[in-house]
Order: C-alpha cells, then sequence, then structure tokens
C-alpha cells in the first residue's frame, strides 16, 4: 500500500519534533474541500455524471464479483452448527451429490439460471409485467442512504422511474424500489425504506380501498409508513398495500416514478390516528437486505 | 489510489454489517492516516498525504455509491480536517488518541453526509440513531486494528 500511495516512507516521532509545523496542510485541505465541492455541484448539475457513470461500469464486474464471495461466506457462517442438524445435511448432500455428478458443471450454472427464470415466469403469469432479471452488485455502502446497484442498464432497457421487484421465500413478489439512475450496464436503485422514497399506495380492508402514500422511514427508525388515510377508512393490523400507480398522477417530488400499479408493498402493523387522517406502520413483503436478485418491470403490458 | 479503490469496492462489498449498512472502512483508514500524519517525523507531508488519501478514497466510494462525486470526498475531507486540527499538538501513540479520533470524525462524517445526500430536511434525533450511533460504533470496532495494522505497514523505518 506504502509503494502505491504514497511517494517516500514516512517517520513516526516519538518525541515532539524540531521540524515546526507549518499550515500549509490547511491549506491544502481547503483546496481538496473546494475541489470535492466543486465536483458535487458539477455532478448535480448533471455535467460529469456520464463520466461518472462510465467509470462506474468499469467497478461493476469487480463489485459483483466481491458481493458474490460475500454471500457465499455468509451462507457458510450461518450454516447449522448442532450435530444432528449436521447429520441431516450431510445425508441431503450425500443425495445432491449423487445426482450432480451425473451433470456437467455448465447445468449447474444453468440450473442457478433456470430458478430465477421459472420464478420470474411465474410473476410475469400472475402480473401483467414484462421482467428484466437483474443480479444485485453493491448494497447500500453508507448508514444513512438505503441504495442498490444492480448489473443492469440503459443497454437492457432499464431507464429512470422503473419498479424493482424482489421476492424471498414464502412472500409474494414485491416492490423493494425504484431506479433513480441507469449508465450503460448498471443502474442505481432508490430503496423504498429509503427517506427518499415516496409511493402512492393503496390499502385494501375487507373489499374497501383506500389511497394513501407510503414514505420509506429507514433513517427514522423504522421502515415503511402509509400516510394520508382517512380516518373514515378502516384500516386493520395486516391488511395488505400495494402500489395505487398514481404516484406521476399526485405530482410527487419524486418525477420520475411511474409505478404499475398493484404490485405488493406490504401489510399493515401498526396503525394511528392524528386530525383527519389515519396513518400506519408497514412491514415490506420483502427485506431488500436478504435479495441477490431483483427483477426490473420494463413495462406494463406484459 | 487503485489501492483505495480497492478498499472501497471490499467497504461496498464485503463489509457489510448485519444492520445493512457497510463497516466505514475508508473513514477508519483516512482517520488512522491522519493520525500517523500528526505524528510524522514530517507532519506538514503525513497530513498532506492524509488529505490526499480523503480525497482518492471518497471519490472512490462516490463511484460504488448512488452519490454525486465528491460527496464522500468532502465528508471524509473534513472528517480528517477536524481530526488534524484536534490532535496536532497531541501524542498518536497514546491508545485513546485514535478511540477519541474516529468518536469525533464518524459524526462529522455521517452529518456532511447527510447534508449533502439527504433529500429535505433532516430528522437529526432520529438519525443520530438509526445512522451516526451504529456507524460511529462499527468504526469504533475498526478503529485500533486498522490504526495498529497501517501504522505497521506505513512505518518502514521507525
Amino acid at each position: 500500500m506504502r509503494d502505491l500511495l504514497d511517494d517516500r516512507p514516512i517517520k513516526l516521532r516519538r518525541e515532539r519534533s524540531a521540524t515546526p509545523a507549518t499550515g500549509r496542510p490547511f491549506v491544502v485541505a481547503i483546496v481538496l474541500c473546494l475541489l470535492a465541492g466543486l465536483l458535487f455541484a458539477l455532478d448535480r448539475q448533471g455535467l460529469i455524471t456520464p463520466a461518472r457513470q462510465a467509470a462506474q461500469q468499469l467497478l461493476v464486474p469487480v463489485a459483483q464479483r466481491l458481493t458474490a464471495l460475500r454471500d457465499g461466506a455468509a451462507e457458510l457462517a450461518t450454516a447449522p452448527r448442532s450435530e444432528d442438524a449436521l447429520r441431516a445435511q450431510v445425508v441431503e448432500l450425500q443425495q445432491a451429490n449423487g445426482e450432480l455428478q451425473a451433470e456437467l458443471l455448465r447445468r449447474e450454472q444453468a440450473q442457478v439460471e433456470n430458478v430465477f427464470l421459472r420464478q420470474q415466469l411465474e410473476i410475469q403469469r400472475a402480473n401483467p409485467w414484462t421482467l428484466l432479471g437483474a443480479e444485485v452488485t453493491v448494497r447500500s455502502p453508507d448508514a444513512g442512504r438505503r441504495v442498490l446497484t444492480i448489473a443492469r442498464g440503459e443497454r437492457d432497457g432499464v431507464r429512470p422511474g422503473m419498479a424493482v421487484i424482489g421476492q424471498t421465500p414464502g412472500n409474494p413478489a414485491a416492490l423493494i424500489g425504484i431506479v433513480e439512475t441507469v449508465g450503460p450496464r448498471a443502474a442505481e436503485v432508490l430503496l423504498i425504506t429509503d427517506i427518499g422514497s415516496q409511493v402512492s399506495g393503496r390499502v385494501m380492508h375487507t373489499g374497501r380501498a383506500e389511497v394513501g402514500l407510503v414514505q420509506g422511514q429507514w433513517q427514522r427508525g423504522s421502515r415503511l409508513r402509509l400516510e394520508q388515510i382517512s380516518r373514515a377508512t378502516p384500516i386493520a393490523d395486516g391488511d395488505p398495500v400495494v402500489t395505487a400507480g398514481l404516484t406521476a398522477a399526485l405530482n410527487l417530488p419524486f418525477d420520475l416514478a411511474a409505478i404499475p400499479a398493484d404490485i405488493p408493498i406490504g401489510s399493515v402493523e401498526q396503525v394511528s390516528s392524528a386530525e383527519q387522517y389515519q396513518s400506519a406502520e408497514l412491514r415490506p413483503f420483502v427485506d431488500s437486505d436478504q435479495v441477490r436478485y431483483v427483477w426490473v418491470i420494463l413495462s406494463q403490458d406484459g | 489510489m487503485l489501492a483505495l479503490v480497492g478498499l472501497a469496492l471490499v467497504q461496498v462489498t464485503l463489509l457489510t454489517t448485519p444492520l445493512g449498512f457497510a463497516a466505514p472502512l475508508m473513514l477508519v483508514l483516512v482517520v488512522s492516516r491522519t493520525l500517523l500524519g500528526v505524528g510524522a517525523a514530517f507532519p506538514d507531508l503525513g497530513l498532506t498525504r492524509a488529505l490526499r488519501w480523503a480525497l482518492y478514497g471518497g471519490l472512490a466510494l462516490d463511484l460504488l455509491a448512488a452519490t454525486p462525486l465528491g460527496a464522500h470526498a468532502l465528508a471524509l475531507l473534513l472528517a480528517a480536517f477536524a481530526v488534524a486540527a484536534a490532535t496536532r499538538r497531541m501524542r498518536v501513540e497514546r491508545l485513546l488518541i485514535p478511540l477519541a479520533a474516529i468518536v469525533v470524525a464518524a459524526p462529522i462524517y455521517e452529518i456532511t453526509l447527510a447534508l449533502l445526500t439527504q433529500p429535505g430536511p433532516v430528522e437529526w434525533r432520529s438519525y443520530a440513531q438509526v445512522v451516526i450511533l451504529p456507524a460511529t460504533l462499527a468504526a469504533l470496532v475498526l478503529m485500533l486494528p486498522t490504526f495498529f495494522v497501517l501504522r505497521r505497514v506505513l512505518r518502514g523505518q521507525l
């Protein structure tokens, strides 16, 4: 690292140095801060965004491999530890091994892809959506922002504002985020749990439906909140919430959103009332931290 | 710079915590480098190098995250600047100094990022509970091992 980053080796001093410190580093700090601020302003204006996205594309394949490595290690860490569980797993693995011996390595890869494609097919059968499968390459790098990077981009037909869904075992395919920015081969997805995400939602209770606003709450200590529901509408714990498809019509600040209706979002967990409105905490159907493969809804026509 | 890009990649891919965010390796590295710069025989040179790390590491994180170019760089630079200013007359050999430095630097880093990347007004109380405190704790855990490893890597002629 020293060879790559520093021109010359440094010496740590154990006693106070006779070399007087000057204000030069602080001048350098101010100059670098101004440079970073300038880059920030230029990127906000969109002037250097194409260059940033081009540089990002170079890093996507490496990030993809490292994420796969991390997921593999996580699986290893969560493997069963007790003797009984291990014995059961050994039996299962022996059976699986017998089957796998007859197959080639390429077929194994094809089976993995097949699982995702079958899942995609089932979702498409149940819904009028055209889907595009995408691997998750990078998850939220900071505590303060909920985003994903996926390995599909403009060349695959992905556009800003498209809905992104995921599925975990035992749950319906559900909305996890909205494509925020798109590069040629990768796209950034703002998760619905981020404070910056606002989606129109429809809560269903005993045959009645009421439209409200689903607001991300992660930075406020929870996940999702359904707001602006009239007090006249009865809602209760467990009521499902789906997208209303009205985000564009409501003219929300997230102006790129145009999300199809009836995408499952989550279920009502706790209802509270204030003035003429009700609001509710929501439990998302899909935990975005668990998904490794997602689908972008390219169109609603199927 | 390539090494910093590699470490940024490690942060966003391998160091994801169960809380859903990555352990702030780059912040810890920059703070460690700043402390080593302060304690170097030629502090001006050491600090300048630390600030370069902050810029390069921040830009690498910006490339990997969904943030405008310069946001992470500015946050890291301000954190490094604060640490340098606070520890200029201290002996960084003391064990508590790196821990105290990261406790100061992590909130500065997270607050700067929040101001630069969060849409609308930030609810600071909940943001502190959900973001700043967990991130600071994660940084604290990483700080001492990173500081001593980095000191060993960089000391060379000590």
